[in-house]
């Protein structure tokens, strides 16, 4: 297990690499390594690569192991397979919120703080609504999590209606399909603190997250705090969920998928199982940012359309070849 | 090491048990007998502390068993459940570890050797140390009963709550997990144990106690509460009792519109 999660962790820094490499001036390998080596080298490489790409490829790897982290952790906590980060709630609020900031003319540079406080507090309506004594009921999270969705994505239809008419409607749907484009350091600076705050979170509650494999009774009976820990997963989910749409919008499938893969490679324990969907997830968005970056420049793709056409088809390969063992 | 006074749980405005007193000794094998709804798991989740109860007390091990902490609960209270789902993608030995999780800090992620040595003892004890790397979901129901009483054993509890663990095994293999709870007893363990089967009851428990509609009705040694007329009116049909030739007390229900044995 520990050579799986080392090849994943090389996985995972060779898309780095190739994060780095392409893009729309081409830079060698051996430039691209001395750029990095010297970070406070003047000439064009060193800016190309320390003011745009790695900090692009950073924003990708935050996001995409944001997302993979959530979505483990929520299928695991709900024991269920098909649950992703945006069942919190917190990107249909953060969409709709900047949906309705970008109409009243707020400024770009505030959206993804308006994005994350949204997120959060939409995460915290759900988690009232699925709120029962002290603890969490499952099926009402999950009922709560897709009716206020449901909700926000009509007020963001409302929105989009009537931004057609002003031209907003081009800035909101990039935000909807996810992208990375003009992300850098200063938004990255911004979501750090939380999507940490959220893996802390999430790594406080791996040995209740182990035990809950053996369902919420079981697991009060060896001693888990079934309730503190739901809250603290559900913390952890929201935290890095809302990290993540603040950086990029919706991204979607990265939460959905990822955990399954890494369920696939390194089993359900777990300490194993976030290790490999951080990086797993890292890897993914990474890779699938630079396609989006150069497949058709000097345009980009929505990192979250490029994510879906490749990532729909894989699951669906994925869950309908494994079959019996996908669990 | 169980005393429980005037102990009453509701649900909503229904009254799952009342006015329930009784003590459990130390090394005492308790059989926990009723009709489907009377009580016996509610009462079993109550001593458990994953259940509530609204009034009376209840102390476990001197303790109130609501003072316990989830850790401190775990390490004096090992209450195996009857529901058997999930537990999907772990092999047998991951799961009976899990009986260690009150012994961890938050930052100890993995066992020590003195976790090895009771998940080790535990396995060996329902005799399944050669199943340790299986995966769970491939075992048969027997199989997993074992694993799950293993999973309590490792919890090093002095008490052990078991709900319905015989249900769905054959005879023999709900008679290997019967007395392995009664080795468990010599070894010095007290069991007390939610149970369909009277004979089953009869032959390993040190008393029985008879819940019916939230009631405790009885609770006293086989050989007096299977002769009983409580047991009819708990069960609401007339019984029989024998004694088999082995000495022991067999009860049965007294069939009274007898199937014809020449009618072809």
């Amino acid at each position: 297990m520990a050579a799986r999660l080392a090849a994943l962790a090389l996985v995972a820094l060779l898309a780095m690499l190739a994060g780095l490499l392409v893009g729309g001036v081409p830079l060698p390998l051996a430039t691209v390594l001395a750029a990095l080596a010297h970070p406070h080298a003047l000439g064009d490489a060193g800016t190309i690569v320390w003011a745009i790409r790695l900090p692009r490829v950073c924003v990708a790897a935050t996001v995409g192991a944001s997302l993979a982290i959530s979505g483990a952790l929520l299928q695991g906590m709900l024991r269920n397979p098909i649950v992703d980060p945006y069942l919190t709630g917190v990107s249909a609020g953060a969409a709709a919120a900047i949906a309705i900031c970008v109409v009243l003319g707020v400024t770009l540079a505030l959206l993804p703080a308006i994005g994350f406080a949204a997120g959060i507090a939409t995460a915290l309506v759900v988690a009232a609504l699925a709120r029962r004594g002290t603890g969490i009921d499952v099926n009402r999270l999950i009922l709560a999590g897709i009716s206020l969705s449901a909700l926000f994505s009509a007020v963001i239809a409302i929105v989009l209606t009537r931004a057609q008419a002003s031209g907003y409607a081009s800035a909101i749907l990039s935000w909807l399909a996810g992208s990375m484009a003009g992300r850098g350091w200063h938004e990255l600076a911004f979501a750090l603190p939380y999507a940490l705050g959220g893996l802390l979170l999430a790594l406080l509650a791996v040995p209740a997250l182990n035990a809950l494999r053996l369902g919420d009774t079981r697991a009060a009976a060896i001693g888990v705090d079934v309730d503190r820990a739901q809250w603290t997963i559900l913390a952890a989910a929201s935290l890095l969920t809302a990290s993540a749409v603040s950086l990029s919008g919706m991204v979607g499938f990265v939460g959905l998928i990822v955990p399954h893969i890494a369920r696939r490679v390194v089993g359900s324990d777990a300490r194993r199982l976030i290790a490999a969907s951080v990086l797993l997830g890292t890897a993914l968005t990474v890779l699938a940012d630079a396609a989006a970056r150069t497949l058709f420049a000097p345009a980009e793709l929505p990192v979250g359309v490029l994510l879906a056409f490749i990532g729909v088809p894989a699951f669906l390969y994925l869950y309908l070849r494994g079959g019996r063992q996908f669990a | 090491m169980i005393q429980a006074r005037e102990l009453r749980v509701r649900a909503g405005t229904r009254t799952l048990l009342e006015g329930v007193t009784f003590d459990v000794r130390e090394r005492e094998f308790v059989a926990v007998l009723g009709p489907n709804g009377a009580g016996k798991t509610t009462l079993l989740r109550a001593i458990a502390g994953t259940g509530h109860f609204e009034g009376g007390t209840l102390r476990v091990g001197g303790r109130p068993v609501e003072s316990l902490g989830a850790n401190e609960r775990a390490r004096t209270i090992a209450y195996m459940a009857s529901d058997d789902a999930f537990a999907e993608n772990m092999c047998v030995r991951d799961v009976v570890a899990m009986g260690r999780y009150s012994f961890h800090r938050w930052w100890q992620w993995h066992e020590d050797p003195r976790d090895r040595e009771a998940v080790d003892a535990a396995l060996r004890a329902v005799g399944m140390e050669l199943f340790a790397d299986r995966a769970f979901p491939t075992l048969s129901t027997g199989e997993r009963q074992r694993i799950w009483l293993a999973l309590g054993l490792a919890q090093e509890a002095p008490l052990l709550l078991l709900d319905e663990p015989t249900s769905h095994l054959d005879i023999r293999v709900g008679h290997e997990i019967l007395e392995l709870l009664r080795h468990r007893v010599a070894a010095g363990k007290t069991v007390v144990c939610a149970l369909h089967d009277l004979n089953e009851a009869a032959a390993y428990a040190d008393r029985i106690m008879l819940l019916g509609c939230g009631r405790m009705l009885a609770f006293d040694p086989p050989e007096r509460l299977l002769r009983s007329p409580l047991l009819e009116d708990a069960y609401g049909i007339p019984m029989e009792a024998v004694a088999a030739p082995s000495g022991i007390l067999r009860v049965f229900p007294r069939v009274t519109n007898r199937r014809s044995r020449c009618s072809s």
